[in-house]
């Protein structure tokens, strides 16, 4: 019963969206107060009904109801509650589920946040409501998460995939899709604004803040997903191109490009076409995402099983949202065209050729994505695109972007007088970089200019940016708190992958028990080895003793498991953690010789890559806390 | 031609070029930097430059799996050709006899110099279309 | 300029859509079905309650064959359609995959038994060997030659889409 109660609530939810749509963009007097407030109202109920059916569908999976299929399929008696709850969205119906909650929480927040006087909001919310209704019928159509088992729900629940029951693989998932769905709010806004077709009205101001916090969301679920894969996977990188962590960095380029052109747009109307175009594909490329996970056209990590079906309709629906949006802009083109020209070497001149390299960043991704599918469709042969490819075009593309940042920081807005190339803070931060870099080429004997062009970018950032801190400190100049701490972060973000890829090592070592290897600087004790015998599974965990340079000791113990029910072999990786390095240690197969396979990797400033894209998100934080207090 | 057109002209000309050559710049860096992928039998017949990386499926042959200290050495095989590879580093953990196998690499001397070994069953692996054909 | 902008905007989604429309509804990537041929390879395994122990020589003729296994969900919703496969006279032949044996039978007596023989693959080394990732995996064979490969659940639609064209084709059962 209470499932159907959860499932009805839904598809009332359904129905409300849908006159919200209706009442909002169908009906000529949106801005009636009558009409909005019937709006706004409407709204609010829709969202409580879908709140409270994921509400009860989440005490559904706490309290073990395998009757429903879903909870079935991805939960047991067993799991710690923790983890029945985010075994929610460990597949597709259920993350469905909560991305769509999460839309229409977005909208929930909006709608209380906003005043009703605002003239483009009973048309946002009316975007909004359309696209939660196409997602909600996909849902209960095509991957409905209130299926039911009749007539013997099993006892226990099914058996988890022990890879997916992990702290930041439960947390990274929401994460993400808060920021994926952010960005329906200044989607949904532009949209409106082109439905109006009035330039004067600046929507630009009124999704600030909402798109600077659906960035925040996206930076931090990215960096988790990163962290979640150098531990769990046991490979050892942050970042492998893989086709869905890809579809997740899309957006992010997008999404940085265009809260750098509200930006410009809030303070003159001139990248106005940029804006509009870049908030349309921001939230093109988070559906695309969900596409590309979804229709089961890619095979990945991530990637859930799927039927063609839903790929069609997914596909349908997305089409339907661009095209609308893309007609909608080519419409109002001519009405909301600045005249005003950017002048040479003004901020605007310096934002706007950085989109343009965001641009070909975003296209080359979407190439690489793409390109196999397309290329296996026309010629019947299986292609992929590694990080070769991907390391040819952003290397010199993202240095290049640095670059113009850098000069950027000494330009004025709409002015394009006294800009001068040699400056006393130019000439300061270009000699202590190149300084640097050649410091790092003679002393670490690096001759590839990938890496030293990396390294020069990021510490003509972070020099220039330490430049206006001291000139903040002793002359009071003005600086933006955001602005520095982000492209600091950046600026660090871009020196830690480059060390990383310079300095760290592996290296497969056979050892035999009671020996000693030694690996760089490292010696390396096999202490022992033994079979643990658990609920659940075998392991085979060994115990290294590992002295670094300095004469410190350290345990490391690696496992190997073995689960019972479905034989699966996970590897757990051994860490130790230090300021500047990982040691990073998986233990392999055992040679006839009785000797073991031992995986050993030196990875350098990898928590530091970490580190600063969360400081870049915390840049964020600020902003949006700061502007709150403003408003 | 009046001075603004003759601008506009030149300005719509400039695009253009600049995103011919920076989208033939990426295409051109994608098609020298695509992994191939292919079965022992398809290799067979092709010159492969020894610079370039490939990608190549099918099964360990049986009891062609050799270990020297940390290095390791088999044959794919998909039962018609075979190809032998040398990999340094530990093989997944579904790594066996006679189960499938993709490995990335550069081919030199009919050897296959490994970078990467992926296991079928592996988390990571891309399940290709290996066809196992003994109608012949 | 704008002329241009306006047709970048529309043809440069218009692309990408065909492009996903096409792969999309390509006969060939209906996803989980696999229509490679092969050999089934040798193996000798007992059957579910021990008494007997099969090799490929007893298993011949056309048959299907279902993985599955008490720890599976999906087999329990796979379970009716199955059994009305068996009750039309359809031989569907079980493997047993990575099991424990009394959990196995426990299960059978409380969904009921579609299979003529269970084969217990408790190593899980045939269903390596076929190419088996999980369960519910159903294969179609015919005289010792697998002919289909299904990944997932089993019912009506992907019976008429999958299985059924290749019977009709071979004229099998």
């Amino acid at each position: 019963m209470i499932i159907e109660i959860s499932h009805f609530l839904s598809v009332l939810a359904t129905g409300l969206f849908l006159l919200v749509g209706y009442f909002s963009i169908l009906t000529p007097s949106s801005n009636s107060s009558y009409i909005s407030n019937l709006i706004v109202r409407t709204y609010s109920h829709g969202f409580f009904f879908l709140l409270s059916s994921f509400l009860i569908y989440v005490w559904l999976a706490i309290t073990d109801n395998f009757s429903v299929q879903y909870i079935a399929n991805h939960s047991n008696t067993a799991l710690p509650i923790f983890y029945k709850i985010s075994s929610i969205w460990s597949a597709h119906e259920g993350s469905m589920f909560l991305w769509i909650v999460f839309l229409s929480l977005w909208g929930f927040l909006f709608n209380i946040r906003v005043k009703n006087n605002e003239v483009l909001k009973p048309k946002t919310m009316g975007v909004i409501s359309f696209i939660l209704v196409g997602f909600l019928i996909f849902l209960l159509a095509t991957s409905n998460p209130f299926e039911t088992i009749l007539p013997i729900p099993p006892l226990n629940g099914a058996d988890i995939n022990p890879v997916l029951q992990d702290p930041a693989l439960a947390i990274h998932p929401p994460t993400l899709y808060l920021g994926y769905v952010g960005f329906v709010i200044p989607f949904a806004s532009a949209i409106a604004f082109l439905l109006y077709g009035d330039s004067k009205i600046n929507w630009e101001a009124l999704v600030k803040t909402w798109s600077v916090s659906a960035w925040v969301f996206l930076t931090v679920g990215i960096t988790l997903g990163s962290w979640w894969a150098y531990y769990e996977l046991g490979w050892g990188g942050y970042w492998f191109w893989d086709p869905v962590e890809n579809v997740a960095l899309m957006p992010w380029l997008a999404a940085t490009a265009f809260i750098h052109s509200l930006g410009v747009s809030i303070k003159s109307s001139q990248l106005r076409i940029w804006t509009i175009l870049l908030s349309i594909l921001v939230f093109s490329l988070s559906l695309f995402g969900a596409f590309i996970v979804r229709s089961g056209i890619i095979d990945s990590v991530h990637a859930f099983a799927n039927d063609p079906d839903r790929g069609l309709y997914l596909l349908g629906f997305i089409g339907l949202i661009v095209f609308t949006s893309v007609f909608l802009f080519i419409l109002r083109l001519s009405s909301i065209q600045s005249l005003s020209r950017i002048k040479k070497f003004s901020k605007q001149s310096f934002i706007s050729i950085n989109n343009i390299l965001f641009g070909a960043l975003i296209f080359s991704v979407m190439l690489g994505v793409t390109y196999p599918l397309i290329y296996e469709f026309l010629f019947d042969q299986k292609i992929s695109v590694g990080a070769p490819f991907y390391n040819a075009i952003f290397i010199p593309i993202v240095a290049l972007a640095a670059i113009f940042l850098f000069f950027s920081v000494d330009s004025k807005w709409s002015r394009s007088i006294n800009f001068k190339f040699i400056s006393p803070p130019i000439s300061f931060s270009i000699l202590l970089s190149l300084a640097f870099t050649i410091f790092v080429m003679q002393y670490f004997e690096s001759h590839s200019i990938s890496i030293l062009a990396s390294i020069f970018a990021g510490s003509l950032i972070i020099f220039r940016y330490i430049y206006e801190i001291v000139n903040f400190i002793f002359t009071k100049k003005f600086i933006n708190p955001f602005s520095v701490i982000a492209h600091m972060s950046l600026g660090l973000l871009l020196i830690s992958i480059s060390f990383n890829s310079l300095l760290s090592t592996e290296r497969a070592l056979s050892i035999n028990l009671n020996t000693t290897e030694s690996y760089k600087d490292l010696k390396i004790s096999f202490k022992d080895i033994g079979v643990e015998n658990n609920a659940n599974y075998d392991s085979i965990k060994a115990t290294f003793l590992v002295e670094d340079q300095t004469g410190r000791t350290f345990n490391l113990k690696p496992e190997k498991r073995r689960y019972f029910t479905r034989g699966q072999i996970t590897t757990e990786t051994a860490i130790h953690i230090t300021f500047l390095r990982d040691i990073y240690i998986t233990i392999g197969d055992q040679l006839d010789d009785g000797s073991w396979i031992v995986n050993i990797q030196i990875n350098y400033l990898i928590r530091w890559i970490w580190l600063s894209a969360l400081l870049m998100g915390l840049a964020g934080v600020i902003l949006v806390f700061s502007n709150s207090v403003k408003t | 031609m009046n001075p603004i057109r003759k601008k506009r002209i030149y300005s719509i000309l400039f695009v253009f070029l600049f995103s011919v050559s920076g989208i033939s710049l990426i295409l051109y860096s994608l098609n020298s930097n695509l992994d191939y992928f292919f079965t022992p039998t398809e290799l067979k017949d092709r010159n492969i430059p020894a610079d370039k990386r490939i990608k190549v499926g099918g099964m360990v042959l049986s009891g062609s799996v050799e270990r020297i200290s940390s290095s390791i050495s088999f044959v794919i095989t998909d039962y018609e050709n075979s190809i032998k590879v040398e990999y340094e580093g530990i093989v997944p953990d579904l790594f066996k006899e006679d189960s499938g196998v993709v490995v990335l690499g550069n081919l030199r001397d009919k050897i296959l110099y490994a970078e990467e070994v992926l296991a079928k069953h592996d988390e990571n692996y891309m399940p290709p279309n290996i066809e196992i054909n003994d109608d012949n | 300029m704008n002329l241009l902008l306006k047709l970048i905007v529309f043809i440069v989604p218009t692309i990408f859509l065909l492009l996903f429309f096409m792969i999309l509804t390509n006969e060939d990537t209906y996803p989980g079905a696999d229509y490679d041929q092969f050999q089934i390879p040798e193996f000798e395994l007992k059957v579910l309650d021990n008494t007997m122990t099969v090799n490929n020589d007893l298993l011949n003729g056309d048959y299907v064959l279902n993985v599955w296994a008490s720890w599976c969900i999906t087999c329990i919703i796979e379970h009716p359609y199955l059994t009305s496969l068996s009750k039309n006279g359809i031989p569907v032949i079980g493997l047993n995959y990575k099991d424990e044996q009394e959990d196995a039978i426990i299960w059978l007596k409380k969904y009921g038994n579609p299979y003529q023989t269970i084969l217990h693959d408790y190593k899980g080394n045939l269903a390596l060997d076929l190419g088996v990732t999980g369960a519910p995996e159903t294969f179609l064979i015919s005289d010792g030659r697998v002919v289909a490969h299904y990944q997932g659940e089993v019912n009506d639609q992907i019976w008429n889409d999958v299985f059924l064209p290749i019977i009709k084709d071979r004229k099998m059962f």
